[in-house]
């Protein structure tokens, strides 16, 4: 009898939270990629929503961060688009701005945002956060 | 003959722009003030809304425990980003943008080189976003004065006395909840 796991159970052992990220700013989208790569996660980015959908369409992710202020679809157009339909309606999205009114974080949350979290961000909170809404 | 009678000029509305602030405003009667040494600020124009902003910022230097590691990159990419979406709710287009940069002065002898540092992050954030640099004054011994009026994107920077320049500290965060997150 071998002590080995399988292919595929040594997948399954290891699979990593897969995180899409939505930043229209490419300097952002590289901090999160460092700050995610770095503590696990399997990383995927998207420069705005529309880029969003298009990658989502074909993909499976785990849990979604995304900005508000972007071209073509906002974060809040993304949001919507995403609890439109069955596949992501109970999807976690959790999003990141510059944003600190009360009326926009009100929006999102009625939209069906799962979280918010006010830029810059602190890789540990935000670490944290994903781990809390995935598990 | 008759005098043309002597019309006093509108005041300029000057507004002091302090480290950890961004401003943006496309009133034609703006100029937006400020005064650097290590510091450096970012002034943003869109020469079609005729729109301008200016941020300034002094990144930190990594702990001792980390020497010779990079300066923390976050407080910068947040306060262009702030800068640049305040310019996008004003009219601007992020293609449009042309930006100026200056100060990254490193005023003291012997100490770290944190201007020189702090110039160097905003020629790369600028680059990665594909902004245009349309002039910049960085680096040097000298502190600076900038002078920009936003709705023509006219600047004027020259060096003053070092000791004109504020004792800065870099900020840590811009507010008490940064980076906090809430879960609904």
């Amino acid at each position: 009898m071998s002590n080995c796991f399988d292919e595929s159970e040594t997948k399954l052992m290891h699979k990593s939270t897969r995180v899409l990220t939505v930043d229209d700013s490419a300097s952002m989208r590289a901090l999160l990629n460092h700050a995610l790569t770095s503590n696990g996660f399997d990383v995927e980015q998207a420069e705005d929503g529309v880029a969003a959908l298009e990658w989502l369409a074909l993909n499976e992710v785990d849990v979604i961060i995304t900005d508000i202020n972007m071209p073509r679809l906002d974060g809040f157009g993304l949001i919507e688009q995403l609890r439109s339909g069955a596949r992501h309606r109970d999807r976690p999205v959790l999003v990141l701005t510059t944003e600190s009114s009360d009326e926009k974080k009100a929006r999102a949350r009625a939209m069906g945002a799962t979280g918010w979290i006010v830029k810059p961000f602190d890789p540990e909170k935000l670490v944290s956060a994903i781990r809390r809404v995935t598990h | 003959m008759f005098q043309e009678p002597i019309i006093p000029a509108k005041p300029m509305m000057r507004i002091t722009v302090l480290q950890g602030e961004v401003r943006v405003s496309a009133g034609p009667r703006v100029e937006l003030s400020t005064v650097l040494g290590s510091c450096v600020a970012t002034c943003l124009f869109d020469p079609i809304s005729e729109v301008g902003g200016m941020n300034h910022f002094l990144l930190a230097e990594p702990p001792a425990s980390r020497a010779g590691s990079k300066i923390d990159e976050h407080y910068g990419v947040y306060l262009m980003e702030l800068l640049i979406n305040e310019m996008l709710s004003h009219g601007a287009r992020k293609d449009r943008l042309r930006a100026h940069l200056y100060g990254g002065a490193n005023l003291r002898q012997g100490m770290a080189q944190i201007g020189t540092a702090n110039a160097e992050f905003a020629r790369k954030f600028l680059d990665t976003e594909k902004i245009p640099l349309a002039r910049e004054d960085l680096g040097g011994t000298c502190a600076r004065r900038v002078d920009f009026r936003p709705a023509t994107g006219r600047v004027r920077c020259r060096t003053i006395e070092n000791t004109l320049a504020p004792e800065t500290t870099p900020a840590a965060s811009p507010a008490p909840s940064t980076g906090d997150v809430e879960l609904f």
